[in-house]
């Protein structure tokens, strides 16, 4: 399980319903509905993703982010989950927007692009960073939206939304301690729980 | 679809599979003898709506001693029947799996119905549909019906890559007489002939007119989210790509009136070249879905 997604898992009540964006083969919702009896939906494209998901018998709608969440009713959902997928959408402060309207709190993760490395990688070889975290290059890479933590808490302050709890994932997992002190410069993955 | 190892598989499940009633393969229909008259019901038979055949499945299953299906599944007329099922015997199905269907018929879909039964009507020995007593049958209007239906269970693609404009018969150089056909042509009619040979055209006009009917949430204010808040099953939905009889907006529609409505749901669009015949063919996303679904039902 990757390490923001066992992070959240503690912002999520028991018996609640969730909607995960992008839930990927459905590994997260899986863990809700067995550890805390979530009644949960996921939104993928992916289609291996899809069968994947549906094989472990989680109610998956195939849909593009891109193209909207208006099937969604206002306040239908207690939490909605975007877990590394705010960077690959076309148009990131609308999908928080929609997050909001549907759900009563959001939960946001996502790759920091301030991170220290990222920044020497930039600074010293002047060119895209490619990484074991992102392994892709500019020109192939599905994450056409990076952010870095200041980034985030910028937008999240011009629109209105409120902060409830930060997190951060640092580069070991023993310590997160920079990460925590300074995360636009530590934190490889930062993660939100937020709400208006 | 239902077989040892297949996405129904038969070592897990009974399967119920019927025809409709009205239909001409084997249930009571326009074709058979009405006891009163002792002749052929022929165009007096009762005409019938999705909800009879429905509720006459529910008979079925308590002759069978079913209280409760596993699933009921259906495509394209039969989705439309799996939906009606969901709601109008709420505690008597689990799991509802509705393929290339919609919540009713568009304005197209009747005009197309309508150019299928007026070739019927027209054939003079359609005979008001008495053809059966006068030992006549409506070849024609029948096969006419079939191939303007054919038209539209295939994509404009699918057409293309199957026949194209290759030629059956004959040349298009000057000076040749003779007259050409295209293969796309010559299969229509192959189709067409093949279909009045084995279909009753009372149950063709029985059919059509069922489908032209439906219209899943008439009688809840026409509004499909009030209608499907009956229902207590869970659903899988699934289109294909290319389908443009019943098209993925039509699945949407359905999936979005559940997500309204807060019932589990599972959506899939599968890329596919066919058009509405998709949903009959071995298409490998489609069967993947398919059988990850049923495993989840008969888990």
């Amino acid at each position: 399980m990757r390490l923001d997604l066992t992070h959240i898992q503690r912002w999520i009540k028991p018996g609640s319903r969730v909607l995960d964006l992008g839930c990927g083969n459905g590994e997260f919702l899986q863990l809700l509905r067995d550890q805390r009896q979530v009644r949960g939906t996921g939104i993928e494209i992916g289609e291996p993703e899809i069968t994947q998901a549906i094989a472990r018998g989680l109610n998956i709608v195939e849909q593009d982010l891109d193209r909207g969440l208006a099937n969604f009713p206002d306040q239908s959902f207690d939490t909605v989950v975007l877990a590394h997928a705010l960077q690959a959408v076309h148009f990131p402060d609308r999908v928080l927007d929609e997050m909001l309207r549907i759900g009563r709190e959001g939960i946001v993760t996502f790759p920091n692009f301030g991170h220290w490395r990222c920044r020497v990688y930039l600074g010293t070889r002047g060119r895209m960073p490619v990484s074991r975290f992102m392994p892709y290059h500019w020109y192939d890479t599905p994450n056409i939206h990076f952010c870095t933590v200041k980034d985030f808490e910028a937008l999240c302050e011009q629109k209105n939304i409120r902060i409830l709890a930060r997190d951060v994932v640092g580069n070991t997992e023993r310590q997160p301690l920079l990460a925590t002190a300074w995360p636009n410069l530590f934190a490889t993955t930062a993660i939100y729980h937020i709400t208006r | 679809m239902h077989r040892t190892g297949k996405p129904i598989d038969t070592r897990r499940f009974f399967v119920v599979s019927l025809n409709n009633i009205g239909g001409c393969h084997g249930s009571t229909g326009p074709s058979s003898i009405n006891p009163e008259t002792g002749e052929p019901w022929g165009p007096d038979f009762p005409s019938l709506r999705a909800r009879d055949w429905v509720n006459s499945q529910a008979r079925l299953a308590d002759y069978l001693g079913i209280d409760c299906w596993a699933a009921v599944v259906g495509g394209s007329l039969g989705g439309m029947q799996a939906m009606r099922w969901a709601l109008e015997y709420p505690t008597r199905i689990r799991h509802c799996v509705v393929i290339a269907a919609a919540l009713k018929l568009s304005a197209q879909n009747l005009a197309f119905n309508e150019v299928a039964r007026q070739a019927i009507l027209s054939d003079p020995d359609f005979a008001g549909g008495h053809y059966l007593e006068q030992g006549k049958v409506p070849a024609q209007g029948l096969a006419l019906a079939r191939m303007v239906g054919h038209i539209t269970y295939l994509s404009d693609h699918a057409m293309a890559s199957k026949f194209g404009r290759d030629l059956r018969t004959g040349s298009f150089e000057r000076g040749n007489e003779e007259d050409v056909e295209f293969q796309v042509q010559s299969y229509l009619r192959y189709q067409g002939s093949q279909f009045s040979g084995s279909f009753d055209a009372n149950t063709y006009m029985l059919m059509t007119r069922a489908l032209d009917y439906f219209d899943l949430a008439r009688e809840y204010n026409n509004d499909p989210v009030a209608a499907f808040r009956h229902a207590q099953c869970s659903f899988l939905v699934i289109s294909f790509s290319t389908d443009w009889r019943f098209s993925p907006e039509r699945s949407r529609e359905i999936v979005d009136a559940l997500i309204a409505a807060d019932r589990p749901v599972t959506y899939a669009e599968i890329e596919a070249d066919e058009g509405h015949d998709a949903f009959l063919l071995p298409i490998p996303r489609y069967l993947d879905v398919f059988s990850a679904y049923m495993q989840r039902v008969g888990g």
